[in-house]
């Protein structure tokens, strides 16, 4: 404590001024000393002399008094500082390059890791998240599928590692108040859900497991935003009852602010209402087949995801045993939720920040080179000082110091920086960054700036430093500009080498990305999205509870928007691909059946009307698509697309043969009357998926999407007519996503485009640095030859010469360092592993451009200084020395 | 000068300030000088201004205050008197301070076998 509180003490004395007590206190004990000694009978001067002797020097003593009374280190520390930002500021073309590039370094790598922190970093925000996970069948990308309710619910009665275990399910309400509907966000949920969040309603009560039962469901909680915006905050709102659907919810409890529904939001939906799931084992939409549920669970304490997973898997195999045909072969994946989550965007992210670190450490490699290049102007302070006998070790931190100081100029700026750019990037940022609106310079940004800022003071003024303080005074005072700078020209080649080879890295990995996007957009999804308009609506309610009632508000709908003046075509189908939504059913087609129907492929399905294929522009490949044959009472068809045709018939024409979707044992056989080319479903890095349809009259949805082909106009602009049909046919039925199909598209490309975006600022910002790196040491090289040059000129060496001179100084470099990226390079660009589409991770065209590029703006860079040295006057360089 | 005088040893010196501290009650800097050297019946050469710093060390760590006064010859001095902390401090320094002579005794003392 006391130890502490001198130290403290001290600390204030630092910067407090020095006191002149000492100097009274000295005076008296002076005094008192020479009148002990004369009253022993001395004499006044000799008395004078021995207090001196006895006290001491008063220098001394000063000295070593303020030594006590502040601390040491701290003063001189002060003293280096104020020296370090005076000899700064007297060249501010250097400090402000130096400053800059530092600033644009620590910027882009504080912005990065603002958002790969609040991304990626930070637990989400429930109670000990790291113990919450996704259960489901292993996907071959890991992580887990779907699963049916009593698969779960005996995976609640036989598990011994979860400490809780829930199901999710989508669900599209559609609420009204006063007359005036609106489609919500929603799930539906076990009633055990928010207990294993651990999240306590705001008010009210969360469910009981009385009302997780069919026809005991229909209670709801309220998100805090939605109690707000569509019941005025009214704090009686619990017990109360709303509409929703013709039907009537008692609203049991209201969430708190502070809950995210980020799991419901990554799987569904950014829910802002919740439901029981309501169901039981007998219940139809229950069975082990029907995985349309997510599965959510807390771990109990101390259980690992290798324990969890290997009980899962034991379950697995038991159910397998004991309902063989229910189960396909295959495993459990227990994915942390965290991952789980953000799953999507980690490669992405972590490749982004891996290139903002290249950019720091060619930002780095710069001001370490302009650093050397001083430090040979400066060599005669440094020189002077060492002579007047500054200690190697003093000088060593004075520069050390001066390097701290440009990193936190630079640091500081940078973070300014980042906290713009972080606002910037969450506005372009593709909306599959979970909680980047979260992202923001705080606490833990700036502990990560100031680490970084700690790390390129050392990364680029340690070797300067070194350098300068290991100048011999009889060396320095023998100073040459030409004979003392071996070491440093090593030096700055060495760096310059290192920029051009990051640079190189990283103008190859931003042109990987521009293929891609550019393959993107060339790549066929199998359906043509130009001026298609998309919007969606439900029919729900009594008056749609029978199928013929959603065929004719169907067939109304598709006659008065194609009489809309500008519309060529128009189409409702239950989903559309890009839509984000996935609907497979069991394919069984007679005679092609596995000996076990579980294993019968899984077909995305789409219910459409005859118009569908016109609208989206999907080729026709044999037989017939649906027309007005097609009634609910006729013949039940179906179309097929190539690779379903491939998969299950192998070649075989399938026109003529019979299906049955869903069930192999139960319902209409089907009978295939067309087939169609192939359509990606989701986007098109992934392979195309096979897939079926069937016309909405014998197979009748009530969420529906409508697509609307124009002729040339605008599609956007036929929003507002085709809701005013929607109002008229229906005015309670609420209309939501409307988006163009080339929107959609677009949106599934939206990270590579977001990464390709970065990648190539940081290539540019890289390219840049690493030229000017380069420009730096050629004309430094230049200004030193000078002599030699007019000696050349002299004797009569021609211009092109000259200009070869020059050259072959920069040309060994940029040859080692174009080398050394070639390979960083190929090592690297693996890392972009699936953000790289339709082109390979060594793509020699690619390679090949960045190795051009940067070549020309490595010649860019000798341009300036071959013209110098062109202009050389041969009598006034030789008079130069 | 019969006797080489020893210097103060480090860290004894805080200890005699204190203990001296105590037995005068408030004191100036030239009169613990004194008093120092008078005690140790002038075997102990004290380079008297290494007393100040060590004052002002005794003050940081809240052993001792200072107060300017008026001396016995009525001259303005700085007086230096003994916290409740620093009091604490001398018992605790003095008792390690006997341990450490009785032990260092026991081991030189020629007879005794440890």
């Amino acid at each position: 404590m006391s130890a502490l509180k001198e130290w403290f003490t001290r600390l204030l004395g630092t910067f407090r001024r020095p006191a002149t007590d000492l100097d009274d206190e000295l005076a008296f004990h002076r005094e008192m000393l020479v009148e002990k000694l004369r009253a022993e009978g001395r004499s006044l001067e000799e008395s004078r002399r021995l207090a001196a002797i006895q006290l001491g020097g008063a220098t001394q003593i000063q000295e070593a008094y303020r030594d006590q009374r502040n601390l040491p280190f701290l003063e001189t520390l002060m003293q280096d500082v104020r020296y370090g930002v005076r000899v700064l500021r007297r060249s501010p073309g250097f400090t402000t390059a130096a400053v800059l590039t530092l600033a644009l370094g620590i910027g882009a790598n504080t912005a990065i890791f603002t958002i790969v922190d609040a991304v990626l970093l930070r637990p989400l925000p429930f109670s000990e998240p790291d113990r919450l996970v996704t259960v489901g069948d292993r996907e071959p990308d890991g992580t887990s599928s779907n699963v049916g309710y009593v698969t779960l619910a005996e995976w609640r009665e036989r598990s011994r590692t979860f400490a809780a275990l829930t199901l999710m399910r989508s669900w599209q309400p559609t609420l009204f108040v006063n007359g005036e509907a609106e489609r919500l966000a929603a799930v539906r949920v076990s009633w055990n859900y928010f207990d294993m969040m651990q999240v306590r309603p705001a008010l009210g009560r969360t469910f009981t497991p009385d009302e997780d039962k069919p026809d005991r469901w229909r209670v709801v909680m309220l998100s805090d935003a939605l109690w707000r915006r569509r019941f005025g905050a009214d704090p009686s709102i619990v017990g109360r009852t709303i509409v929703m659907n013709d039907r009537e919810y008692r609203v049991v409890g209201v969430l708190p602010p502070t809950f995210q529904p980020l799991d419901a939001a990554k799987f569904y939906t950014a829910a802002e209402i919740w439901a029981p799931l309501g169901y039981d084992a007998a219940f139809r939409d229950a069975c082990r087949g029907c995985r349309h549920l997510r599965a959510f669970g807390r771990l109990k304490p101390g259980v690992s995801l290798e324990q969890a997973t290997a009980e899962m898997n034991a379950l697995r195999e038991q159910q397998r045993r004991e309902n063989p045909n229910e189960y396909e072969d295959g495993s459990i994946a227990v994915v942390p939720l965290q991952r789980a989550i953000t799953g999507d965007v980690r490669t992405a992210l972590f490749v982004l920040l891996a290139a903002v670190a290249f950019v720091l450490l060619i930002a780095c490699a710069n001001v370490a080179n302009l650093l050397i290049a001083r430090s040979l102007v400066r060599q005669r302070e440094i020189v002077l000082r060492t002579v007047l006998g500054a200690a190697r070790s003093r000088i060593v931190r004075q520069l050390m110091t001066e390097s701290a100081i440009l990193s936190v100029a630079g640091a500081v700026l940078g973070v300014v920086l980042a906290a713009f750019t972080v606002r910037v990037l969450a506005g372009v940022a593709p909306v599959s960054l979970p909680r980047l609106e979260e992202a923001a310079v705080d606490g833990r940004v700036l502990a990560f700036a100031a680490l970084l800022t700690a790390v390129c003071a050392l990364l680029f003024g340690i070797a300067p430093a070194f350098r300068s303080g290991r100048t011999g005074a009889q060396q320095a005072l023998a100073i040459d500009s030409r004979t003392s700078t071996g070491g440093a020209s090593r030096a700055r080649s060495f760096l310059v080498v290192a920029d051009l080879a990051l640079a190189l890295v990283l103008l190859a990995g931003a042109g990987l990305m521009l293929r891609t996007v550019s393959q993107l957009t060339k790549a066929n999804p199998g359906f043509n999205p130009s001026h298609v308009l998309t919007l969606q609506f439900s029919l729900v309610g009594k008056v749609y509870a029978e199928d013929p009632a959603v065929v004719a508000f169907q067939d109304q709908f598709v006659q008065r928007v194609r009489a809309l003046p500008g519309v060529e075509s128009v189409a409702l189908a239950g989903q559309i691909p890009f839509g984000g939504n996935y609907d497979c059913r069991g394919f069984h087609a007679r005679g092609f059946m596995k000996a076990n129907t579980i294993d019968d492929p899984c077909i995305e399905t789409y219910g459409v009307t005859p118009d569908y294929l016109r609208v989206m522009g999907i080729h026709l490949r044999g037989g017939r698509f649906f027309d007005e044959r097609d009634t609910a009472s006729g013949q039940q068809v179906l179309v097929v697309s190539e690779t379903t045709a491939r998969e299950v018939w192998g070649g075989a024409n399938p026109i003529g043969t019979e299906v049955r979707i869903g069930s192999a044992d139960e319902g209409p056989w089907r009978t295939v009357v067309g087939v169609v080319a192939d359509a990606h479903h989701a986007d098109v890095t992934t392979p195309v998926s096979a897939s079926l349809y069937m016309p909405q009259t014998q197979f009748t949805e009530s969420y529906l999407v409508a697509v609307v082909k124009t002729a040339t106009s605008d599609p956007a602009s036929l929003a507002p007519p085709v809701r005013a049909v929607i109002r008229e046919l229906d005015p309670a039925t609420p209309v939501f996503g409307i988006a163009t199909l080339e929107s959609l598209v677009a949106d599934a490309g939206a990270q590579h485009v977001f990464v390709m975006q970065l990648l190539s600022g940081f290539a540019a910002v890289a390219v840049l640095l690493a030229s000017i790196g380069l420009y730096g040491v050629v004309s430094y090289t230049v200004a030193q030859r000078t002599r030699e040059v007019g000696i050349r000129v002299a004797l009569g060496a021609k211009r092109a010469d000259v200009v070869r001179l020059v050259l072959s100084r920069g040309a060994g470099l940029v040859v080692v360092g174009l080398g050394a990226g070639l390979v960083a390079a190929l090592l690297a660009t693996r890392f972009l592993g699936s953000l790289v589409f339709g082109v390979s991770p060594e793509d020699p065209i690619t390679f090949t451009t960045a190795v051009g590029v940067l070549t020309v703006v490595a010649l860019g860079a000798h341009l300036i200084p071959v013209r110098r040295a062109l202009r050389v006057d041969p009598a006034t360089a030789l008079r130069q020395e | 000068m019969t006797q080489p005088k020893s210097d103060v040893l480090q860290g004894t010196l805080d200890l005699m300030v204190l203990k001296t501290l105590d037995t005068l009650g408030a004191m100036h800097g030239y009169g613990i000088a004194q008093r120092i050297q008078q005690i140790s019946g002038n075997l102990l050469q004290l380079n008297q201004w290494t007393l100040y710093p060590a004052l002002l060390r005794l003050e940081q760590r809240g052993w001792i205050t200072a107060k300017w006064g008026t001396s016995e010859n009525n001259r303005r001095a700085k007086f230096y008197s003994l916290t409740r902390a620093g009091r604490k401090q001398l018992e605790r320094e003095a008792a390690d301070w006997m341990r450490i002579v009785e032990v260092m005794a026991r081991v030189l003392s020629p007879g005794e076998v440890m």
